[in-house]
């Protein structure tokens, strides 16, 4: 459950107080001063005792602070001396660039980032806005696409443990081509996000090769208790740099692709370049032939068909016919 | 793979002809608590608009060898009759999952029974044979 911002705040009071080495010990009546003072809100012992409790409780709920009553001082101290709320101490050019991701992952948090980050993110949120409110804007000044949260999206935390902890995955799978419904062992290796959709990539025993599952057609995934099977750390490069895109054209590999490109479409692909081995080649009249070395996916051949007579496939022949049967 | 346990156990139904196919039992998982199965139908041109499925309530495993029946107790993705899940194409589909008493967890060969009598459009099952090392334990709580 998310802690409130005003808990947030008195949390740091707290801290505040209790690590002032110029007065230590700060008993229940200063607390309750210090919150008056600092948030104009009259506060009850209760509520400062309740929020002692909650700072003693483990990560995430809580800080584990080792807060406690110190009968000789009279007042409030922690156990360990070297304890700080947080841990870390910010500087404005570290709070300023929190602030800024904060309104970035805020953006972009709709639908892409899992639920279980927002917790993280209340307490970052809340600690900013307590130390630099006067700078704080509520107005939104990024917009990402932000559309609703899509079907299998909800299996992302358990795709990303088994990546993460190297677990194989049990998962009922639809083709929607097919028409098909298939139960696959996988040994997931990655996550990839591709124009809003996702995917997880891994090791398919029933296909006996790597292969990519559009987590929107992936029903009731289980972590299994087997034995991982690793795949090696260039194919996971490979799969991260050598593509367009998620789906391989099947039995192909990286090659050099060319392509014919009007005057006007070459802007776009100036402008938004599709693949870091992109270079184009001016022509006279402004169109350009632009070459990639990459494997060929279906995406990359639909991004094509998608600028309709402005591109034209030139090399390699194979493409140029898989292209023209595409449409 | 396991023999004796109380965790529960995954196990894949491979692709039988001698299965009805549509829908299509998917996994079986054992579980000291319950029995799971996983199905996927695709609607077929029967009916003009992929017509509907529904489960009986008296819907039951069966255990080959053993009297007990093992009655459905939940499901998920499709509903007990008389509701019904209605199609609005031909081309629909639908993963639906269903949640009987637990089978003890023991090589075993079960039988699905929607209905005594069947007709052909009944969900039966004959014949689903579980073999302890072949299944896979499950890492997480279902």
């Amino acid at each position: 459950m998310p802690i409130n911002k005003s808990a947030y705040r008195r949390y740091k009071i707290i801290d505040q107080l209790v690590l002032n080495k110029m007065k230590r010990f700060p008993t229940m009546t200063e607390i309750i001063d210090a919150c008056w003072d600092k948030l104009g809100i009259d506060t009850s012992p209760e509520t400062i005792q309740k929020d002692m409790a909650n700072m003693r409780k483990l990560p995430p709920e809580g800080f584990d602070a080792p807060i406690y009553y110190d009968h000789k001082g009279r007042g409030y101290a922690y156990s360990d001396p070297d304890y700080e709320l947080g841990g870390v101490s910010l500087s404005d050019t570290d709070i300023e660039t929190i602030r800024e991701s904060i309104e970035f992952i805020q953006t972009i948090g709709g639908s892409r980032i899992s639920e279980k980050f927002n917790h993280a993110m209340e307490k970052i949120l809340s600690t900013s806005i307590e130390e630099f409110s006067a700078g704080n804007t509520k107005q939104a000044i990024l917009q990402t696409m932000n559309p609703p949260k899509s079907r299998g999206f909800e299996h992302f935390d358990l795709f990303y443990k088994a990546c993460r902890e190297k677990t194989p995955v049990s998962l009922v799978h639809y083709s929607y081509k097919k028409r098909n419904f298939s139960v696959l062992t996988i040994h997931p290796f990655m996550i990839k996000e591709f124009e809003n959709k996702w995917y997880v990539m891994g090791f398919s025993e029933k296909h006996n090769q790597i292969r990519t599952f559009g987590l929107d057609r992936v029903f009731d995934p289980f972590l299994l208790k087997k034995k991982y099977i690793p795949v090696d750390k260039s194919t996971c490069e490979k799969e991260a740099h050598d593509y367009y895109g998620v789906f391989p054209i099947p039995n192909q590999k990286k090659q050099g692709v060319k392509i014919h490109v009007s005057a006007l479409v070459t802007n776009y692909f100036e402008a938004y370049p599709i693949h870091e081995s992109q270079v184009i080649e001016k022509e006279a009249n402004g169109s350009s032939v632009i070459s990639f070395n990459l494997i060929p996916t279906i995406e990359l051949t639909r991004l094509f068909l998608s600028h309709g007579y402005h591109v034209k496939v030139i090399e390699p022949k194979w493409l140029i016919e898989f292209t023209e049967n595409l449409k | 793979m396991k023999s004796k346990t109380s965790e529960p156990i995954l196990f894949e139904i491979a692709e039988n002809k001698d299965l009805a196919d549509n829908p299509k039992v998917l996994r079986v998982i054992l579980d000291p608590k319950f029995t799971r199965i996983d199905f996927g139908y695709n609607a077929t041109g029967q009916y003009i608009k992929g017509g509907w499925i529904r489960m009986s309530p008296k819907t039951y495993v069966e255990v080959q060898g053993l009297a007990e029946k093992f009655l459905l107790t939940e499901t998920t993705g499709i509903t007990i009759a008389p509701k019904k899940v209605v199609f609005q194409s031909v081309k629909d589909w639908q993963f639906f999952t269903l949640y009987f008493q637990p089978i003890p967890q023991k090589d075993c060969v079960i039988n699905i029974i929607e209905e005594e009598n069947p007709t052909p459009d009944d969900f039966n099952y004959y014949g689903i044979e579980l073999k302890m090392n072949e299944g896979v334990g499950i890492l997480q709580n279902l």
